[in-house]
């Protein structure tokens, strides 16, 4: 109990940082550090007194977030109506954050009991979870940059990048209609990217358009808010006495008109509700959930491959991108570090310093949410890409050098007094020699950046690690996913293993040969 | 052909070369001997520039390296002066990325400018001088120590210079083939090549180098026909060493 509540303490600070930072660089090591304490969460903390719910806050306004003016506790209309549950049920509220996207299987293996986070009842949900009677009825609302007339609704958006929430009913709605969609981790990001051109337009649930986009000056809602979905609370399979207390709870702070009271205090109060809670609070009827789901797409594994395919491209050419960022850039780099001027080798060694001593994943963030502060506002593929060959340069860059300081200087000498100047030396007898002994290095960094392109999925570049986690959560499918995608990995970094292994061999072996050519001959 | 006049080096304070002066006439073989640490090594580093002089200097052809010459005209004076002296090291220093007959031709190519055919030709030429044209495709990874020297040589010869210096050239080899090796030399001089010979074997530079100069301490203590060096040295030190010698 000791851990746990240092756990929380912690939880709690690290988190006030992100909420201020406007970089969101902090952001997903945080996030994963929520996931870790959900993991060794005692499951029976709390006793039976204990209402443990599981959200999203990071980028979760209005739903549940961290308050801007007291960074020690959360916030939000969903906080608010939890607590009113909690009091309904005799029991004490428990936040345990967690991550959008894993919510469901963080669900399923105890970190919490309810998931109540803006939850869509989907089709595929439904295989996995039950659903509570619905508490609010939400509605999607497009967004375009204020100075965009080409975009009136989700119609005109079909050859245009459209930016949501991963496994959402927006992106759903999307994927259906089968335009194209970047997913991401939380609405800052997709307006973010909206704003630097990086994509035309966001489709977001309207709560969550209401706290973070309309009071942006630089965009503009288009069109009027469209659908309607519904949200429910997620409860495992098993839990149906836990069903039947929430679902009474719900019936109740409705009944009652404390939800009322909450939501018109965070101005999601609008005609929908109105018509959504006149029955139940008439004591006639509660809605089913059916009637209202909006779109339900089942898990098509041959798209699924399609998918996985496609992203595998995408990690092949950013591998195969960086990697020759690496290699050129590592050269000058190795070169300044070893024999240039002071100044030059203060810059080298700060270069190699700084990118070996601070995480690729903080790189990249700065890189993608920190350069367009100086106008430079990459796409994602292109952020990784050029963030991995800067930092696998930093590598590179040391294992040339160990490599041209193995070359003894008498093959310096030699060439020397053979009348070359120190370019053609060095161009035609130290580089060759110190290739062969940088290249079991060099391959191993190179397979270790292709499994690091991984971390792109930070910037919602769609490669294998993002298609893993994002298809896995739609289907629940962790297990035979991660197969495959860990096929798909070794597919693509096994031959490149084997091809640098045949060229080290051949190169090796070329003096070898001669030797054993030599004593046959003897 | 090398005349060598008021030659100081020093390392800080330590001064290596205090002021040499020979000449080695063309067609001839210089044998310089000495203890370790007499300067031997030093000077010939100073011969193909591969140490920076303070004093003095070397003409050698109708290049002439001056102390007091500009930094920068320093500098193309020892490239000129290194295309004038070839070397062939105590460790041979062949290029272990190419081929036998790649280590012979690279420099005329890269930096005389030859045409590959031409250079390849007279690279056969010269390992069948040097009795290595079997080898020509090898590596060095796999040659003796010996095959090693004479592809150095070879090497070294392949860029015409005016002067061939080998620094310890017995000291990888068998007695039998310090003998071969005496008698290849010989053909080059023949030939019209110019040498100096850094050595301390006595009985092989007796049968190899027609003048003799023996260094003490940075200075030259005696210089003169071999013969005469080696029967009736003038100097003490010159009488001690080649006793405690052989």
């Amino acid at each position: 109990m000791v851990l746990c509540t240092y756990v929380m303490y912690y939880n709690a600070q690290s988190t006030k940082y992100k909420a201020q930072s406007p970089m969101k660089i902090t952001r997903p090591p945080i996030r994963l550090f929520c996931i870790l304490c959900a993991f060794f969460w005692p499951i029976t903390a709390g006793g039976q007194q204990a209402l443990r719910w599981g959200a999203d806050p990071s980028g979760g306004a209005p739903y549940v977030f961290t308050d801007p003016a007291n960074p020690d506790r959360y916030i939000g209309y969903e906080k608010e109506m939890v607590d009113a549950l909690a009091r309904a049920m005799g029991r004490r509220a428990e936040f345990v954050p967690s991550d959008w996207e894993t919510l469901v299987p963080s669900l399923q293996r105890g970190s919490f009991d309810v998931i109540v986070n803006g939850l869509e009842p989907t089709g595929d949900r439904a295989q996995q979870i039950l659903f509570s009677n619905p508490y609010y009825i939400f509605q999607l609302q497009l967004t375009v940059r204020r100075d965009d007339d080409r975009i009136k609704s989700i119609d005109d958006c079909k050859n245009r990048m459209v930016g949501t929430l991963g496994n959402t009913a927006a992106s759903r709605l999307l994927q259906q209609q089968g335009i194209p969609f970047r997913t991401y981790a939380d609405p800052v990001g997709a307006y973010r990217d909206l704003e630097l051109k990086r994509i035309d337009a966001v489709v977001m649930d309207v709560p969550a358009e209401a706290f973070y986009a309309r009071s942006n000056s630089k965009l503009k809602p288009a069109g009027p808010p469209f659908t309607r979905g519904l949200y429910v609370i997620g409860l495992r399979k098993d839990d149906a006495a836990l069903k039947a207390e929430v679902d009474s709870a719900i019936n109740k702070i409705i009944f009652d008109g404390t939800l009322e009271t909450i939501l018109k205090k965070w101005g999601l109060w609008n005609d929908a509700q109105v018509e959504f809670q006149a029955p139940i609070r008439a004591g006639t009827a509660t809605t089913k959930v059916e009637e209202y789901t909006p779109t339900t797409v089942s898990f098509n594994w041959a798209e699924a491959l399609w998918r996985l395919t496609r992203a595998a491209a995408v990690t092949v050419g950013i591998a195969l991108g960086s990697m020759v960022i690496a290699v050129v850039l590592g050269l000058p780099l190795a070169v300044g570090q070893w024999k240039g001027p002071a100044w030059l080798r203060l810059f080298c060694t700060l270069y190699v310093e700084f990118f070996r001593g601070t995480p690729v994943l903080v790189q990249l963030l700065f890189l993608y949410f920190g350069l367009p502060a100086f106008g430079i506002a990459m796409p994602g593929w292109l952020t990784a890409l050029v963030g991995l060959g800067l930092n696998y340069a930093a590598y590179e860059s040391q294992v040339y050098r160990a490599a041209l300081e193995a070359i003894p200087l008498g093959q310096w000498e030699a060439a020397y007094s053979l009348g070359m100047s120190p370019l053609l030396a060095f161009r035609r007898i130290i580089l060759p020699q110190a290739f062969r002994i940088a290249l079991p290095p060099m391959t191993n960094d190179f397979v270790s950046l292709f499994k690091d392109t991984s971390v792109a999925f930070a910037i919602s570049v769609w490669e294998l690690a993002t298609a893993y986690r994002e298809l896995a959560n739609a289907s629940g499918q962790f297990l035979l996913l991660g197969l495959l995608v860990s096929a798909f990995y070794l597919a693509m970094s096994l031959p490149m293993a084997h091809l640098a292994r045949g060229l080290e061999r051949r190169l090796r072996d070329r003096a070898l040969e001669r030797v054993v050519e030599q004593e046959a001959a003897a | 052909m090398i005349r060598v006049t008021g030659l100081r080096k020093r390392f800080g304070d330590n001064e290596i070369l205090k002021g040499i002066d020979f000449e080695v006439p063309p067609q001839t073989v210089l044998g310089v001997i000495g203890a370790s640490g007499s300067g031997k090594s030093t000077l010939l580093r100073c011969l193909n520039g591969l140490e920076t002089i303070n004093g003095g200097t070397i003409e050698c052809d109708n290049v002439r390296l001056d102390a007091s010459l500009s930094h920068s005209d320093y500098r193309r004076r020892v490239r000129d002066l290194r295309l004038k002296v070839g070397t062939v090291f105590q460790h041979f220093y062949l290029f272990p990325h190419l081929s036998v007959v790649g280590n012979i031709i690279e420099a005329p190519v890269q930096v005389l400018r030859t045409p590959k055919k031409k250079a390849e030709t007279e690279a056969y030429e010269l390992l069948e001088s040097v009795g290595m044209k079997q080898a020509a495709r090898r590596y060095p990874g796999s040659l003796s120590g010996g095959e090693q020297q004479r592809v150095a040589i070879a090497r070294a010869l392949a860029m015409h210079p005016a002067l061939l210096l080998l620094d310890e050239p017995t000291s990888a080899l068998d007695p039998r083939r310090i003998n071969s090796l005496r008698a290849l030399l010989r053909t080059f001089v023949d030939r019209g090549h110019t040498m100096i010979i850094i050595s301390h074997s006595m009985r092989f530079l007796s049968g190899v180098a027609d003048n003799v100069l023996f260094m003490d301490g940075g200075l030259v203590v005696e210089h003169g026909p071999t013969d005469e060096v080696m029967n009736s040295p003038k100097d003490a030190r010159t009488k001690d060493f080649l006793t405690q010698a052989e």
